[in-house]
């Protein structure tokens, strides 16, 4: 993959990728995402994602949408996915608009992350 | 409902401080990001700025998937007695909804890649959430968000 098709940067921790999403997801990044994350997968043969969102300050049902198909299509392809860094104000919206987010092990944070990969 | 509709669809758009009008996919977040703008210039809390933000983003994405364009308008009111106040109208001349009750039910969608919570979520995030909409005509949709105090 070149570097001109991520839209967002990863960095490569052991056998598990680290995506750090520090931009605004709109439709269309996240589906760019989406299809980032399976070439990924499948070239540099991890076990598992770790998406740190702490810095995306609107999660909506679409993006919902998105991530957690994303993480059944990981699954598919025998890699686990873990989310990371749910902001308060996004996990009360989630929760009142009564959004699962299926698919995911979630995490505090990066460091509780890597211990559940 | 007719007329309600009719009423509604008419508002003028100058009442309004924002308007976007919604056409591209790129338009959801520029809603969404002026939703925010306004709320914080309210002083809304981080987590009410969010859920305007989150509410925005669905209406403005329902507008693009089914009447493909359309518009987001926001207001600061001030002079309520329920304190600052956000509304938000989404209008759009689409095709309507043949039975917004049914779209109301979490869990319903006419569309593959959902999970058939928006409008159902936008109504548990705001304050007040009214629908109008007539096939052949178009939908609005209009919502408000109060200032909380601590």
């Amino acid at each position: 993959m070149t570097h001109k098709e991520r839209v967002v940067p990863t960095i490569r921790v052991g056998d598990c990728l680290l995506v750090p999403i520090q931009i605004d997801l709109d439709d269309k990044t996240v589906e760019q995402l989406q299809a980032q994350l399976l070439a990924e997968i499948q070239e540099q043969r991890v076990r598992a994602v770790i998406l740190d969102v702490r810095m995306v300050e609107v999660i909506d049902s679409y993006i919902s949408y998105t991530l957690s198909e994303t993480a059944a299509m990981a699954r598919l392809m025998g890699c686990r996915t873990v989310i990371c860094g749910i902001r308060p104000p996004v996990a009360l919206t989630l929760a009142q608009m009564g959004i699962e987010l299926q698919g995911f092990l979630v995490a505090r944070d990066l460091e509780h992350a890597l211990t559940l990969v | 409902m007719e007329g309600k509709v009719r009423e509604l669809l008419d508002i003028p758009a100058n009442d309004f401080d924002v308007v976007v009008r919604i056409a591209r996919e790129e338009d959801i977040a520029v809603a969404r990001q002026m939703a925010k703008q306004l709320a914080q210039e309210l002083g809304f809390s981080l987590a009410d700025v969010t859920k305007v933000a989150t509410a925005v983003s669905e209406l403005a994405r329902n507008i693009y998937r089914y009447a493909q364009t359309g518009k987001i308008m926001i207001r600061k009111r001030l002079e309520e007695n329920g304190g600052p106040t956000i509304e938000v109208v989404a209008v759009d001349h689409g095709p309507g909804i043949e039975d917004v009750d049914l779209v109301l039910t979490k869990g319903y969608t006419t569309y593959e890649r959902s999970l058939g919570i928006g409008l159902s979520g936008i109504r548990r995030l705001m304050d007040s959430f009214e629908i109008a909409s007539e096939v052949g005509t178009g939908t609005v949709v209009r919502v408000e968000k109060r200032r909380r105090r601590f």
